[in-house]
């Protein structure tokens, strides 16, 4: 695999840090996570009760986005525990890639400047909210504001309606891919010539960059475009259709005259002027698909050349017959929450392909193949770390 | 950081934007489309609203940073052209149909064979392979396959898709990141592989790992409109609409508090959420009527005041609210211009000056950056056919031919 040998030391909690780094562990590369139970990532208690049962190990979202990776518990408000981080870094990591609000690293001493002493070509990525500069970048943000911000919540949902995010907060899901590709760039670069990098990456200028239609439709026409339902600036029929049964959907996206013709066909019926009245167009699709099955007339459709798919539900992602072709589930047991399917990512390498093959890791898990193995502490003294909650 | 790498980019409007990461990180992005202009690309709406392929703002916005050739693939002396470009080239980017370009003879295994430190990307709806390799889909019907779709939007109306297009946002990072990592690879190897990119699956990861949780807990969210899960996120302002959760734990707590000070100073605090205990506050744990009395109380509040109070408000006080912006809001914002995000690009022969985003992150020491204008048609045709051999003259004679 790609990054096998490669080793890397993680510091950061939510998504758009720990799943940047997923992406170099499904590839052979070694990921270790420093976390502390004293300030635990925010994603081992999110979605859980007081009274959930496993506690910091209970929580499916932390676990399914941290797999084949490892643990090791340092308490960063000690100085012994950042001194161990140092350690790491200077004996130990080619990449630090990290996702603390500004100033969190410095505050430690392991900011770059700091960190680049101890390792000449380390390559570290920091990835928050609004970047390492600037008036706001200590505005404290998750996903949830970098969506709103980058201003695809204005871009989504009914146009007699509020906003919606897409679901999920899409600065979250975007910002990770990104940081992982620049952390590879910068690695070719490495190869190359030696030298180290550092990545500051803001998740708002990932999702403004994305958008650049956007921006650029503003500054070259003054226009700001408006979320839209599903309606398209140039195709049609182009929507969500009803079918039969409670809830179930059918997406038609018809691009050209030929689909067009294919598609009126299929409905048994005489093309129209399709732009002349989308609303009456629309209605007339959807009259028709809702007396049909929806993936049966996706398959129908597609089977003509009509682009067309069934609205899946969770459970059809699960059960979908080409992500199965594609190995995208690889069921793992974890050994808090029991079987669990994790995901791979949207890219197969021919002669590399990624494998997941651990779980994500307990807290601390791995602190004695860390602190012992890697620092060559013995055995007595990460106890003693742990009874002075420095490794807890 | 990719300088040194020359990547020929053949991709529709799906996979623009991979081309356009790759160049901005250094290499030399050549875009290839047809004599005449790519029409689906250079779509509208125009610059200033006047139509004409040179002017498309998807375009200018999307092939920053790219060099342009023109090259007729589909005749004989073209393909046997893109031949001999991909011997000097490192990696090939597409977004063809499986089976188009094999039928011209361009297939990825004939030119892999032929050249093997080729790096051969493909960015497709479903995957090169397996029983939906061959469906077709744009965006819409990636979202729907992709499981984002069904939990986007009100419970009243059909499921509702971002109005620009997410999927190919998300892929077009994870095709660089798979090109990155092949040339990685060929630093040991020698050798140049296939990278196969998935649109639906990419797009599965705006779920953050939703379904993998609803195989273990079979509890599946339902489209909620402004809401995450069962408590608002999107709020009415004076004159728009913010972000707010209404969520706890540790880092959230604050903020919560925080809110409830900003409204008692302005008098718009009720009793009960002035006193409120936030120590026991847990919102997995709240009523129905709890979370209606929240929202009634912070959404009468968040309704005097306009976005731009309430932001500067949450800026000040660290409250975690944030305006829905539009593309005006996002160009005007303060952190962003002093950021340098922003980079002013010339076009002349259009009477132009327009704003790009430029890259999202600071790398240094070796900065990437939006190195140039999108290319006109066949813009470079005569550097990049020089280095085949192909003088003036040969180049007049393939235009006469409609070749390039």
């Amino acid at each position: 695999m790609i990054f096998r040998g490669l080793k890397v030391l993680e510091l950061g909690a939510g998504a758009a840090g720990p799943v940047a780094t997923k992406y170099l562990a499904e590839h052979g590369a070694r990921v270790i996570r420093v976390e502390s139970s004293k300030r635990p990532d925010f994603l081992r208690v999110l979605f859980l009760g007081k009274d959930s049962p496993h506690g910091l190990e209970g929580s499916p979202m932390y676990a399914l986005l941290n797999p084949n990776k490892e643990s090791v518990s340092l308490n960063l408000q000690t100085p012994r525990g950042v001194e161990l981080v140092k350690r790491l870094v200077a004996e130990w990591a080619d990449v630090v890639c990290e996702n603390f609000a500004p100033g969190v690293m410095a505050k430690f001493g392991l900011e770059y400047d700091s960190l680049r002493g101890l390792k000449p070509d380390l390559v570290m990525a920091s990835g928050c909210l609004f970047g390492q500069t600037g008036p706001q970048r200590r505005y404290p943000g998750f996903g949830g504001q970098g969506s709103a911000i980058a201003g695809f919540n204005h871009l989504t949902g009914w146009p007699d309606r509020e906003p919606h995010g897409p679901y999920g907060t899409i600065t979250d899901s975007l910002s990770p891919r990104y940081v992982a590709l620049a952390l590879a760039a910068a690695l070719l670069h490495r190869r190359r010539t030696g030298e180290g990098s550092h990545i500051d990456l803001s998740q708002i200028e990932a999702g403004v960059y994305s958008l650049s239609e956007l921006v650029v439709r503003y500054s070259a026409n003054g226009e700001c475009p408006e979320r839209a339902g599903n309606r398209h600036e140039r195709l049609a029929p182009h929507g969500v259709y009803p079918c039969r049964g409670a809830d179930r959907w059918i997406a038609i996206g018809v691009e050209s005259d030929e689909q067009w013709r294919a598609l009126c066909e299929a409905m048994g019926c005489e093309a129209w002027d399709r732009f002349a009245d989308p609303d009456d167009t629309d209605a007339r699709v959807a009259a028709w698909t809702a007396e049909h099955e929806a993936l049966a007339l996706s398959e129908r459709l597609q089977a003509l050349g009509v682009p067309a798919g069934p609205v899946q539900s969770f459970a059809e992602l699960l059960e979908d017959p080409q992500l199965a072709h594609r190995g995208h589930w690889v069921r793992l047991p974890h050994p808090v929450l029991g079987d669990l399917a994790f995901e791979r990512c949207g890219v197969r390498l021919s002669d590399a392909p990624g494998v997941l093959e651990k779980p994500a890791p307990l807290l601390g898990e791995h602190n004695t193949a860390v602190l012992g193995d890697l620092l060559g502490l013995d055995a007595e003294a990460i106890a003693r770390l742990e009874a002075d909650e420095v490794a807890t | 950081m990719l300088s040194g790498h020359r990547v020929l980019d053949l991709c529709d409007e799906s996979g623009a934007l991979a081309g356009k990461l790759l160049a901005e990180l250094g290499a030399d992005v050549i875009r290839i489309e047809p004599p005449g202009g790519d029409r689906a690309s250079r779509r509208g709406p125009y610059l200033h609203d006047q139509p004409g392929p040179e002017r498309s703002l998807a375009w200018l916005a999307l092939q920053t940073s790219k060099r342009g050739v023109t090259l007729d693939l589909e005749q004989p002396q073209g393909a046997s052209l893109f031949r001999r470009l991909a011997a000097g080239a490192d990696v090939v980017l597409e977004t063809a149909r499986r089976g188009a370009l094999e039928a011209i003879g361009l297939g990825s295994d004939a030119l892999r064979a032929e050249h093997p430190r080729l790096v051969w990307c493909s960015i497709t709806p479903f995957g090169r392979t397996g029983p939906r390799a061959d469906w077709l889909a744009g965006d819409l019907v990636v979202v729907a396959m992709g499981g984002n779709l069904g939990v986007t939007g009100d419970p009243d109306r059909p499921p509702v898709r971002c109005s620009m297009p997410t999927a190919y946002y998300h892929a077009a990072p994870e095709a660089a990141l798979g090109v990155a990592m092949a040339l990685l690879a060929r630093e040991d190897s020698g050798r140049g592989q296939g990278v196969d990119v998935s649109l639906q699956e990419c797009q599965l990861q705006t779920l953050l790992s939703g379904a993998g949780q609803f195989a273990r807990s079979g509890r599946a969210p339902g489209r909620a409109g402004g809401r995450l899960g069962r408590t608002r996120e999107i709020w009415a302002a004076a004159d728009g609409w913010v972000t707010f959760g209404l969520r706890g734990g540790a880092a959230r707590i604050p903020n919560l508090v925080a809110t409830v000070a900003y409204m008692d100073e302005c008098g718009l605090a009720p009793d009960w959420l002035r006193d409120y205990d936030w120590a026991q506050f847990n919102h997995n744990e709240l009523s129905d009527p709890e979370i209606a009395r929240f929202e009634q109380a912070f959404g009468a509040f968040f309704r005097t005041r306009s976005m731009r109070e309430l932001y500067e408000q949450a800026l000040a006080r660290r409250i975690l609210l944030a305006p829905c912006n539009d593309a005006r809001e996002i160009v005007e914002h303060p952190q962003l211009r002093e950021r340098k995000l922003f980079v002013t690009l010339e076009y002349p022969e259009l009477g132009a000056s327009i704003e790009h985003p430029d890259f999202f992150a600071r790398i240094e020491p070796r900065p990437a950056r939006v190195r140039g204008r999108a290319p006109r048609i066949g813009e470079h045709n005569a550097e990049v056919y020089a280095e085949l051999g192909i003088g003036a003259d040969a180049l007049e004679a393939l235009a006469g031919e409609g070749v390039v």
